[in-house]
């Protein structure tokens, strides 16, 4: 599974790294940066954070 | 012709008793399909958390344009509005809002509002008793906002009540919609004409809408119905969430407790009053073509009302929907919608509540009601009109 962020739409609201810290972090700007690999067990946890980013700045692909 | 029968509700959501407690009829709409009918309205009405959820995201089917509230006639009054576009239009309002709105730009507007929040709740909690709602929660909200947008003081004393106002006329021309249009209409154009060019504060985000609209990046005539999002928008949601937020507290001392003991609950704590006591709690959209909702058809052109408070309260989606828990950490509610028209504010709202609940926190061991709590009725917006409390304090940290 791989996870892409539209980087025009992330306001850096930042419920993705509440979510699942492991894989998504806020840079300095305020945009999220996602990890290159995203570690087994936490599936459950991205592909929630991909349903709440409440700008559908997240998808899967 | 389909003859199977469509679930249908003759309840009037818009009602008096309903917008008291909205509950019990949300469970009944919950229990007669994923879309229901309503009568009265003859209109569609989405009481389930999956079907609002991708309804909100679904805005080429689901269309705001003229539509977000329930009257046609008064959704001309909104046209052109970052909430009643679709896009690409409603990008360009969206993007001249969210590049002061979003996070990113509210952090180094973080410490100056902590600050704040910190005077008020030490101004009223040194007076043992105090209104939530008159004393804390419309008058922080309404001295941030104003002062970020350089609103001038004389323009303030109206904001409350304009946007009470233009909240009720998102519902049906009931009574209420009725007594608030003249309000609506009188302060909007005073209001505008006080947040002229020359009026704003400089450096405020009125002035700069002013500047996208100098750069093209916006129309000279989006600048009104921007200037009036960001004024309407960041009111009584706020301030009811505030409201609320204190209010079930006061009824859970024990959540109060765990979120002293650890604060890291605090995100997640606030999401749940979100959850709980949705401040928007509907607002419509119309459809462009046929949509299937669980076995049966919602025509093209039908007005579709989103529950958010309904959602939000879904048992599919929510274990205990009905029990406040601090820890639940509900960060897909819709309280603040979801999607394209998400809640440009939202990151704001963050920020104040986060901010007058920390202050609190640091001050406030117990809150008790000091009389009952009275609700203020508001065709979409959920909310209190007074909170009496006496508070319990522990000394500045």
């Amino acid at each position: 599974m791989k996870v892409v962020v539209d980087r025009e739409r992330c306001e850096g609201h930042g419920l993705c790294e509440a979510i699942a810290p492991a894989v998504f972090h806020l840079d300095d700007e305020g945009l999220v940066r996602i990890a290159a690999e995203i570690p087994a067990g936490e599936t459950d946890a991205v592909l929630a954070a991909v349903r709440t980013c409440p700008v559908a700045a997240l998808t899967r692909s | 012709m389909s003859t199977t029968s469509v679930p249908s509700s003759d309840v009037d959501i818009f009602a008096d008793d309903v917008l008291t407690d909205p509950y019990p009829a949300y469970t009944a709409l919950r229990e007669s399909g994923a879309a229901v009918y309503l009568e009265r309205y003859d209109c569609w009405a989405l009481p389930r958390y999956d079907q609002v959820r991708a309804a909100l995201g679904n805005h080429e089917r689901f269309s705001s344009l003229d539509s977000v509230g329930y009257e046609p006639s008064l959704n001309e009054l909104r046209r052109g509005g970052v909430l009643a576009t679709d896009r690409p239009e409603h990008d360009t309002l969206r993007a001249a809002l969210s590049e002061s709105l979003a996070p990113r730009a509210l952090t180094k507007l973080r410490a100056d509002i902590d600050q704040r929040a910190t005077e008020l709740v030490e101004s009223v909690v040194t007076r043992g008793s105090f209104d939530v709602v008159s004393d804390l929660a419309r008058v922080f909200p309404l001295t941030v906002v104003a002062d970020l947008i350089g609103l001038p003081p004389d323009a303030r004393h109206e904001v409350l009540r304009f946007a009470d106002a233009f909240f009720n006329t998102f519902g049906p021309l009931n009574e209420r919609t009725k007594a608030s249009l003249p309000v609506a209409d009188r302060l909007l154009d005073t209001l505008i004409s006080q947040m002229s060019r020359e009026n704003l504060v400089p450096g405020g985000w009125g002035e700069a809408l002013y500047r996208a609209a100098d750069r093209g990046v916006i129309g000279e005539h989006q600048v009104g119905p921007l200037l009036r999002a960001y004024l309407v928008a960041s009111m009584d949601t706020t301030i009811n969430s505030i409201g609320s937020a204190l209010w079930l507290f006061a009824e859970h001392p024990q959540a109060w407790a765990a979120l002293r003991a650890d604060r890291t609950l605090l995100r997640s704590a606030f999401e749940e009053v979100v959850r709980f006591e949705s401040p928007v709690q509907v607002f419509f959209r119309r459809t462009t073509q046929p949509v299937e909702i669980d076995a049966l058809t919602i025509p093209p052109g039908a007005r579709v009302a989103m529950l958010f408070g309904s959602a939000n309260r879904d048992p599919l989606k929510w274990p205990e929907p009905d029990t406040f828990d601090i820890g639940r950490a509900p960060m897909d509610h819709v309280g603040f919608g979801s999607g394209v028209h998400a809640c440009a504010g939202q990151g704001l709202a963050r920020v104040e509540a986060h901010a007058i609940l920390s202050a609190l926190l640091d001050r406030v061991e117990a809150i008790h009601l000091a009389g009952p709590p009275r609700r203020h009725l508001n065709n979409v917006i959920r909310g209190l009109e007074s909170l009496p409390v006496t508070v319990t304090t522990s000394e500045p940290a």
